[in-house]
């Protein structure tokens, strides 16, 4: 994949937001560089408030960068004729409520150029795709979440664009919801799309992402393949166990003991996800009693720390 | 020539929006009552009724055409920005200055379709009571039209960069100065100082002269109307619009979309 | 959208046509001439934001309401008026009516007269094809002021203007007797008119008034013989024939009566008059009208001592 050309280019990008009178300004972006190759589904990942959305909105022309370049398909993002080849779905999107949602694509195929003639045709197909052809005659107002996130992702696809970038796509949304977006998303790459998506959502960068970047605070920590990266997440269990007896301790490998607290007869224990049934076994057996097994999952924050400890950029 | 298409898409899109609110109904429904008490304020008179008639038409539809292109005007562009709505357009092939004009014109046809349909009302009442209606009525009505394109202009500059009240405000504020910028220059030509007749003759040029704009009276009280007291206005309100448009341009394009 | 150049052309034509535009849009009102002003209200005025007209009807409608008021007292209530019609006037000078309103009701002072004939005055500046307010300040010039020339001066004017009365004819006629250049000038004048005027109605008028400035001036023949008449025999005559009786007449004989209706006395002003008209060729002043005009003559007097002090 590394061979392919980027079609989307972010060098040393850098975004400072004025604050109000007598506010200190916000600096939003320090820096920032990464790529996205053709065909390629790209997580931007990071907690909120990290710079994720400031970024894309660069990218879509609708925040100007104070120093750095951004292109896109080799244009500079300042540009908008090179927009008819990009798609774009905002976080929590809004669209005019008053209109129905054939009329609401119909308008954004216009507004993109569509010719007139292929118009029609295009909406009725992208109704069909996300599954809307049965609600194309209803008012946006009485659409549910789900079906507005879809509409939006229809609208982004109206001109049938080479790239697609996504704000949060799954956010807000039901489990059955975020299951039919991430179809979506699945489809779009294999009709050969570029997919740039911003999401703080870990399971989703699992599912799909062939590439990702993490943004903390502004700053790019890592850039590149997401399952090297989750492999650094150590999803860990904590145990709390009562009358324990102090042979158990000693029988438990020494990985365990490193997580050990005590305080009398009841000691907490964190142990790695896939020892726990083992460790419980041996507590049970040794006369122990379990007050409670919590599995931690790890947060976003310690996992970027990981990412960055584990080599930073590659 | 797709600019103008995309343009023409946002302008029908804004009109559509316009006819869909519920608000513009009730506003021009208050002004067509208006327009009706006419009848009532000139039976109180026992001369020059139709005068005093068509008086308080024009005056309730210069007021609503004015204050539905502030309110409504801002409203519907603010609206796009705190909705979100506007990310999805400008994130299309399509130039901020292209969603600007086609705001603008938006708005313009649809403030043009509500001054019909209180002129409408207007000439019914006219009608009814056996007031005049020349050439002239038209003529007024035109150039309160005129008059609409700049302040709604004017609405959008404001609007491309503060928040609704302020620009509602600002937009009403210089409505108001700009009805009393001749009377503010004819004030400074007084002054025996040079510097203060230079510097009100300067904020006349700058200000709105929107009182050339007010053919209402010539049109009640049947004075004479030269083709030049219309058409001067009217190259008035085209050159002076233009120009707030592009100075709203301007600061839209450097505006960030947070 | 369009480049740069395409842009730049664009505000460069946009700012020649507003600077043009502005440079010829009708900045003064085409009558707003210093004489045309009743009242100066300027300041009033940046008040009505631009709705001069509407609230000129309601200070209309407000006077209305005033005068039309059942126990109206129109006396008290004519300083309200007059600073109601200023408004109005000063605010819509367009307004017709209102003009003769003012002219109508503001008579019960000197000042009043006076106001009354600032806002005629504007409605002449912005009517001047029209002969009525010409016709009122006239009016007011003559019956309550005393001021025949400048009344005579607005009635020569009122004469010229289409639709006006034939009457306006011999009335100025009339006026023009009493001022400085007496009978002399009123038959100069009507000649004048009659050499003029076209309109073979008009020109019957005046034919009657020559007929009567004629008449006027022999009676006034008859009043220096009568005068004679009185030195000689030490008393008046009974009747004006004995102008022409007894040994030594003071008239051999009478001038004829253009109407052949004979001269005779006047019982109730012991005037020499025609027959045919009955009275003397003058403007009608009823006493109490002539009272007034005295009455207000004190007034300017007492005004113009307190504007001195």
């Amino acid at each position: 994949m590394s061979e392919r050309r980027a079609v989307v280019s972010v060098e040393a990008l850098s975004k400072q937001f004025q604050g109000g009178i007598g506010r200190r300004a916000k600096r939003a972006l320090r820096d920032v560089t990464f790529s996205v190759r053709e065909g390629e589904i790209f997580g931007f990942v990071g907690p909120n408030g990290a710079g994720k959305t400031t970024t894309l909105k660069i990218l879509m022309g609708l925040i100007r960068a104070d120093a750095g370049r951004a292109t896109v398909l080799g244009h500079d993002v300042r540009e908008t004729e090179f927009r008819r080849h990009v798609g774009f779905l905002p976080e929590a999107p809004y669209f005019y409520d008053y209109l129905t949602g054939r009329e609401v694509l119909e308008f954004y195929a216009r507004v993109c150029g569509v010719e007139r003639a292929r118009r029609r045709e295009r909406v009725e197909t992208l109704l069909e795709w996300v599954g809307l052809s049965h609600a194309g005659d209803a008012r946006l107002r009485t659409y549910s979440k789900g079906m507005l996130q879809r509409v939006g992702i229809a609208q982004a696809l109206v001109h049938d664009p080479q790239v697609v970038f996504l704000d949060e796509p799954m956010s807000g949304l039901d489990p059955i919801g975020r299951k039919e977006i991430r179809d979506l998303v699945v489809r779009l790459h294999a009709e050969g799309k570029t997919v740039f998506m911003n999401t703080h959502i870990l399971s989703d960068v699992e599912m799909l992402c062939h590439r990702v970047a993490i943004i903390v605070q502004g700053e790019i920590r890592y850039e590149g393949d997401p399952h090297a990266m989750l492999e650094g997440e150590v999803r860990d269990t904590d145990v709390v166990l009562t009358g324990v007896a102090p042979a158990l301790i000693e029988s438990l490998d020494a990985s365990v003991q490193g997580g050990l607290r005590g305080v009398g007869d009841r000691i907490e224990l964190r142990v790695p996800h896939k020892a726990v049934g083992d460790l419980l076994g041996k507590a049970l057996a040794a006369g122990a009693e379990v007050v409670s097994v919590s599995p931690r999952r790890a947060t976003l924050e310690s996992l970027f720390l990981t990412a960055v400890e584990q080599g930073g950029r590659q | 020539m797709s600019g103008i298409e995309r343009i023409l898409a946002i302008a029908g899109n804004t009109v559509r929006e316009a006819i869909r609110h519920r608000v513009l109904y009730t506003l021009v429904f208050f002004a067509l009552a208006l327009i009706g008490t006419g009848v009532l304020l000139a039976s109180l008179s026992y001369v020059e009724r139709e005068r005093i008639l068509q008086d308080v038409g024009f005056a309730a539809i210069r007021v609503f055409a004015v204050a539905i292109a502030i309110f409504v005007g801002i409203h519907l562009v603010h609206r796009e920005v705190d909705r979100r709505t506007i990310f999805t357009i400008l994130s299309k092939p399509i130039a901020r200055s292209e969603f600007l004009l086609g705001k603008y014109f938006g708005l313009l046809v649809t403030l043009w379709l509500q001054i019909a349909v209180m002129g409408a009302g207007f000439v019914v009442i006219s009608m009814l009571a056996g007031a005049p209606l020349e050439v002239a009525h038209a003529a007024a009505l035109g150039l309160v039209a005129a008059e609409v394109a700049v302040v709604v202009s004017v609405a959008l500059l404001f609007s491309a960069f503060t928040t609704p009240m302020l620009a509602s405000l600002f937009t009403a504020g210089l409505w108001l100065i700009g009805h009393l910028s001749r009377d503010l220059r004819a004030l400074g030509a007084q002054s025996e100082s040079d510097v203060v007749r230079r510097a009100t003759e300067a904020v006349y040029r700058v200000l709105p002269d929107l009182s050339a704009f007010d053919l209402t009276v010539h049109a009640a009280r049947g004075l004479e109307i030269a083709a030049s007291d219309v058409v001067m206005p009217l190259a008035y309100a085209f050159g002076y619009a233009t120009l707030v448009l592009f100075a709203a341009t301007w600061i839209f394009e450097r505006r960030d979309f947070r | 959208m369009a480049p740069l150049a395409v842009r730049g052309l664009i505000a460069v034509a946009a700012v020649a046509t507003t600077v043009a535009a502005q440079a010829s849009l009708p900045v003064v009102p085409a009558a707003e001439r210093p004489e045309a002003r009743a009242s100066t209200l300027r300041f009033g005025r940046l008040a009505t934001l631009g709705f001069d007209a509407l609230v000129a009807d309601y200070r209309w409608l407000q006077a209305v309401q005033v005068v039309g008021h059942e126990r109206a007292d129109l006396v008290a209530a004519a300083p309200a008026l007059a600073t109601l019609v200023e408004a109005v006037v000063e605010l819509d000078p367009w307004v017709d009516h209102p003009y003769r309103f003012a002219s109508v009701l503001l008579t019960h002072s000197r000042d009043q007269v006076v106001r009354a004939n600032r806002v005629l005055e504007r409605g002449i500046a912005y009517h001047p094809d029209d002969w009525r307010n010409r016709f009122y300040l006239s009016f007011n010039h003559f019956f309550y002021l005393n001021q025949a020339e400048d009344a005579a001066r607005e009635l020569e004017r009122a004469v010229e203007l289409p639709g006006s009365p034939r009457y306006l004819g011999r009335l100025l006629a009339r006026l023009r007797s009493e001022g400085s250049g007496g009978l002399e000038a009123a038959r100069t004048y009507l000649e004048e008119l009659l050499r003029q005027n076209e309109d073979p109605w008009k020109q019957a008028e005046y034919e009657k008034a020559l007929d009567e400035i004629e008449t006027e001036q022999r009676a006034r023949f008859l009043d220096q013989a009568r005068e004679v008449f009185v030195k000689r025999n030490g008393r008046d005559i009974q009747s004006v024939e004995e102008l022409t009786a007894g040994p030594s007449p003071v008239l051999r004989e009478l001038p004829p009566d253009i109407h052949g209706w004979g001269w005779v006395i006047d019982e109730k002003t012991q005037q020499i008059v025609s027959a045919y008209y009955g009275r003397r060729y003058r403007v009608n002043l009823h006493p109490i009208d002539l009272e007034r005009r005295e009455q207000f003559s004190k007034q300017a007097t007492g005004s113009e001592e307190g504007e001195s002090r």
